[in-house]
């Protein structure tokens, strides 16, 4: 009966259900158990196309199942289970429809088996997801989210167009592993590009996820670049392009997050930053480096999603998500600060932390294929991990100085969502064989040699032993109440002033041109009602005189006329 | 931390947790990881880290890495804020940056509460 339907249905019929339901728990708690039948669906469902649709002549297939969109399929369910249920205190309709129908389009898109499919749910995801922005219901969340859409939206008609292009070169729609060349393949390239907020196409990423509601962004975290993640691995396995974009997105991030005040904004760019090793890990392109991207967009869809909670749990107590306002708060939400703690070891990879076993199989596969600087600009990008994600998130929330803010204890539902994530986290550090078994391709693969965990753990000590270093001789540099420019300043200030500029030039040659044709008719009229106008010179002579003068002359060339021809 | 405040309100656990804003706590943390530090050091030359490169080979190889890329990147993120530090309200008011989050969407409470 699981099979007769496409697994994002169930969440667009519980969006409409939920609407009819009354306000309170009952829909809660729906948005609970659907993603839970979700993923029992996706566990049962045997591979293959399962659900195919006739639209305008097109054959959808939008049920693919195999082991590469099953395990995507399952962490957006289960990603979609505990961001509701970290949101279970919200009653606001808009939210609680958008996370569903959000949540179900990144479920269709992974499921869909051609571009169309992939291009409807693509949208789709752009479409719900914005209201988790505009919920927050500030002017400043209307216009980020209007740039947020913008931005999802053209990755979208991108998509479109190059599916277009890649339909006329290669008459299928079907969607595979494509090679990079033509300007239909380059189109789709650059619309997955976008939504994996590739170095100077990401920065919609951390304009608008700090923008979202305290739950929204929890949300938001799990599933739009990590769809774009699935896509590229889908379409652009071992494409070599990819390794060298993916390494310069794991390094950017890290000095932007360092010295970045809002630590909603901080996971953002450390998101980005981890979205890097997974593109890596496409590139090298090897059955290896692909499990590894997908086993760790697995573990980092989790330990993000705490990260996100604990300081959203911050923001829900004390108003602001600011370092500078922030700080000393285990005293009084110190599980919030405990579950931080283990959501930080993990993304920094500390041995029995899911980080470590997943980001290992992509670093490995790095070294094995001897691509050395990338090997060793991805190992300081995981010493660059720990130190904003790892350290300036929990250490300047719940530690360093005391900001006299003495909020309570995160509620109960949201202790939970964290709870069970945080164990999820440590339960794959320490036993990584489930998630290796349901990777794409088969592991062979150890994690725990005496080798890695030292060489791991000599990395992240000596990193923590730096920031001791340089936060007891003050070098550190202090968290302040400032924003930095990135590359949204392109199009919210040159953009602007340019378009300001070409305006204020064009009106002043318009105003020229316009006020030099004014003056000259105007002339000419003044010109025109000296001699014509009631004290004009034509007017002084008697008109019937000067007629009857006109028609004689007429007659007199009519005759000429006449006679001559 | 305020000597005088009550702390006998806080939950159980951030009470044991205290003990990290005593004086000298900082500093016997600081040292607790150097001797980790030189413990993990030390390890590596005991074991086998079998890596894929040259340098590997190295026992004190991540280490002596990870603590001088560290320090360059805090220094580079110093520099770079140098160049790319505004005030809050550089986008101008219509920026989420200059606005409070709204109240009617929190629950604000203090521990007592």
């Amino acid at each position: 009966m699981m099979t007769d339907f496409p697994t994002a249905f169930l969440f667009f019929a519980a969006g409409l259900t939920l609407l009819a339901l009354p306000q309170g728990r009952a829909r809660s708690i729906l948005s609970l158990i659907v993603p839970i039948l979700a993923g029992w669906q996706i566990w049962t469902l045997p591979e293959g196309a399962l659900w195919q649709v006739t639209f305008f002549g097109l054959e959808l297939e939008l049920m693919r199942v195999d082991r590469l969109s099953r395990v995507f399929g399952l962490i957006f369910s289960l990603a979609a289970f505990l961001g509701n249920l970290y949101a279970w205190h919200v009653r606001d309709a808009v939210q609680q429809v958008a996370a569903l129908l959000y949540a179900g389009a990144a479920i269709g898109a992974v499921f869909a088996g051609d571009l169309i499919a992939l291009f409807f749910y693509w949208e789709g995801t752009a479409i719900a997801s914005v209201f988790l922005i505009w919920a927050r219901r500030t002017e400043g969340a209307y216009h980020t989210g209007m740039r947020y859409l913008i931005v999802q939206i053209a990755s979208g008609v991108i998509l479109l167009a190059g599916a277009a292009l890649y339909w006329r070169e290669t008459g299928s729609l079907a969607f595979e592993t494509m090679t990079l060349g033509s300007p239909g393949t380059w189109l789709i390239f650059l619309s997955f590009g976008i939504k994996a907020a590739f170095p100077l196409l990401h920065n919609w990423l951390q304009d608008s996820y700090p923008a979202a509601t305290v739950t929204g962004t929890v949300i938001l975290s799990a599933f739009t670049t990590k769809l774009a993640i699935y896509a590229l691995a889908r379409g652009f396995a071992g494409t070599e392009i990819l390794i060298y974009i993916g390494v310069v997105m794991t390094l950017f991030p890290i000095f932007f997050a360092e010295i970045e005040n809002d630590l909603r904004r901080v996971l953002a760019y450390s998101l980005n930053n981890q979205l890097g090793f997974m593109v890596v890990g496409i590139g090298i392109g090897t059955e290896m480096a692909l499990n590894g991207t997908a086993a760790h967009a697995f573990a980092h869809i989790l330990y993000k999603a705490l990260l996100f909670m604990s300081v959203g749990a911050v923001l829900y107590r004390t108003g602001t998500s600011k370092a500078s306002e922030l700080g000393g708060l285990y005293r009084t939400m110190p599980k919030t600060a405990i579950f931080c703690l283990v959501g930080a070891a993990s993304i920094s990879a500390f041995p029995l932390f899911s980080g470590f076993v997943t980001k290992a199989l992509v670093l490995d596969e790095a070294a094995s294929a001897h691509y050395k600087w990338v090997w060793a600009a991805l190992v300081f990008a995981s010493a660059g991990v720990l130190s904003h994600s790892g350290i300036k998130i929990p250490f300047f929330t719940f530690f360093a100085h005391d900001s006299g803010l003495r909020p309570k204890e995160a509620p109960t539902h949201m202790l939970w969502a964290m709870g069970i994530t945080a164990a999820l986290c440590v339960l794959i550090g320490i036993f990584p064989a489930p998630l290796y078994a349901i990777l794409p391709y088969e592991v062979d693969f150890h994690p725990y040699t005496s080798g890695h965990v030292i060489g791991q753990l000599q990395l992240l000590l000596f990193a923590l032993l730096a920031f001791g270093f340089l936060m007891r001789t003050g070098i550190h540099p202090p968290e302040l109440r400032a924003i930095n420019l990135d590359t949204d300043w392109i199009y919210r200030r040159a953009g602007p002033w340019l378009i300001a500029r070409v305006v204020a030039i064009v009106s002043t040659i318009w105003g020229a041109v316009a006020g030099a044709v004014t003056s000259a008719i105007r002339g000419l009229i003044a010109h025109f009602y000296r001699s014509h106008g009631p004290e004009g010179r034509i007017a002084h002579i008697w008109p019937t005189g000067s007629m009857v003068l006109w028609l004689a002359v007429m007659l007199g060339v009519t005759l000429l006329v006449v006679y001559t021809t | 931390m305020n000597d005088t405040e009550d702390t006998s309100g806080f939950p159980a656990l951030g009470r044991a947790m205290l003990w990290v804003d005593k004086p000298g706590s900082a500093t016997k943390i600081f040292r607790a990881l150097a001797v980790l530090c030189v413990f993990v050091f030390a390890a590596g030359f005991a074991v086998d880290m079998h890596g894929h490169f040259a340098v590997e080979s190295f026992g004190g190889f991540y280490a002596i890495y990870g603590f001088v890329m560290f320090t360059g990147l805090i220094l580079v993120a110093k520099a770079l804020r140098v160049i790319i530090k505004r005030r809050e309200d550089y986008y101008g008011d219509k920026a989420i940056d200059r606005e409070d989050y709204p109240e009617d969407q929190l629950e604000k409470l203090r521990y007592d509460d």
